[in-house]
């Protein structure tokens, strides 16, 4: 089971309250998805500027496997206020920990509400349904 | 029997081919669409997040431009370049990244397979094309890569974005200067031309993938799409940006 603490958007990111702020990052479903089995498989990301507004499902960064370029997007609406410097050359962090340490953006929320989110049963589900 | 598009582009220049390759990722509704062209000039071609000065290369090709996909960079010259773009959910993109590389290169091996070159993945063996500090697509390989005669002979990459995937490949059918002793097509089927290798290509594709490729262009909102997402590939400073 994954965390209970936080929601699950479609594209794969996560989103945790924590006190006024929003932690956000990557399932390990995402990490799997584009990697070949190793942690040193995602090699590069690029990341938003501090103080730049996004919108709920807006791209905010993309993150380079071994083999492809992906887009990440924001799972909610708010002001970015800091990314986790720690991970921008050690996305290895991203892969072992995506839940803790690997996290990418911390945001000030536009609204305090993570409706129209899944809770982890949910996103299990969802998971499922992308398997055949 | 599912019909894919397939749009056929000799001799185009680098906005253009990269322009129109990002225009079918976005295009949400169109059907999976299959590219195959060629460069004119010659191009090289960085890979997204690769630095410039990594790529000694770029210091002498006549026309050098950043891709929108990832990997090491390619002089695209004496091969046939190829794109597949289609919905994530689709049965060629689902699953995992290595289960989508398997899939397309199942369809390039089997038209090489009609030139009697039996291309494999490469597993865990080292190739004698790998070298390093070249931050050349075809001098770094990934156990995903197709090969032959101990080399790579097939460069790739993907761009995701939440709804479609867009696959890119390089398939050499000669060697460059920029690129070396790679694995070509060469030996077997001298002097081959993309125009030339293209019908096997074709017929592999819908053979290994069970579909029908209809020959087709980009629709108008495609087309004005390209024309706004070319300018970028001519930018300097989106050829540096790193």
């Amino acid at each position: 089971m994954r965390p209970t603490d936080r929601k699950y958007s479609k594209s794969h990111e996560w989103v945790k309250l924590d006190g006024e702020t929003a932690l956000v990052g990557i399932t390990d479903f995402a990490v799997q998805a584009l990697s070949n089995g190793n942690e040193s498989d995602l090699v590069h990301c690029d990341l938003p500027e501090s103080g730049r507004l996004l919108a709920a499902g807006e791209s905010f960064g993309e993150i380079e496997s071994v083999k492809a370029v992906s887009d990440l997007y924001a799972p909610i609406a708010g002001e970015v206020l800091e990314i986790n410097s720690g991970i921008e050359d050690h996305l290895e962090i991203v892969s072992r920990d995506p839940w803790g340490q690997g996290w990418i953006l911390r945001l000030k929320p536009e609204r305090k509400s993570l409706d129209g989110l899944m809770d982890a049963a949910e996103y299990e589900k969802y998971l499922a349904t992308l398997a055949h | 029997m599912e019909t894919w598009r397939l749009i056929t582009t000799w001799g185009a220049q680098p906005s253009f081919n990269l322009g129109l390759d990002e225009a079918l990722l976005e295009s949400s509704d169109a059907p999976v669409t299959v590219r195959f062209y060629s460069w004119k000039p010659a191009t090289l071609s960085l890979g997204y997040f690769q630095k410039f000065a990594e790529v000694p290369a770029a210091l002498d090709a006549r026309s050098v431009v950043r891709r929108f996909t990832g990997g090491g960079a390619i002089h695209h010259d004496r091969e046939l370049t190829f794109s597949i773009a289609a919905p994530l959910a689709h049965p060629l993109y689902r699953d995992s990244l290595p289960d989508s590389y398997a899939r397309v290169h199942a369809g390039v091996a089997r038209a090489l397979l009609t030139l009697g070159i039996e291309a494999k993945l490469r597993g865990e063996s080292k190739l004698a094309s790998d070298r390093e500090g070249t931050g050349m697509c075809f001098h770094k390989s990934s156990p995903l890569d197709l090969v032959w005669d101990e080399r790579k002979g097939v460069g790739s990459a993907q761009r995701r974005t939440r709804e479609r995937v867009l696959h890119h490949g390089s398939i050499k059918l000669g060697t460059t200067a920029l690129e070396g002793d790679i694995a070509t097509a060469e030996r077997v089927a001298p002097r081959l031309s993309p125009e030339a290798f293209a019908p096997a290509l074709r017929a592999a594709f819908e053979a290994e993938f069970g579909v029908r490729l209809e020959a087709g262009v980009p629709d108008a909102l495609e087309r004005g799409r390209m024309k706004e997402l070319a300018p970028r590939f001519l930018d300097p400073a989106f050829l540096r940006r790193r």
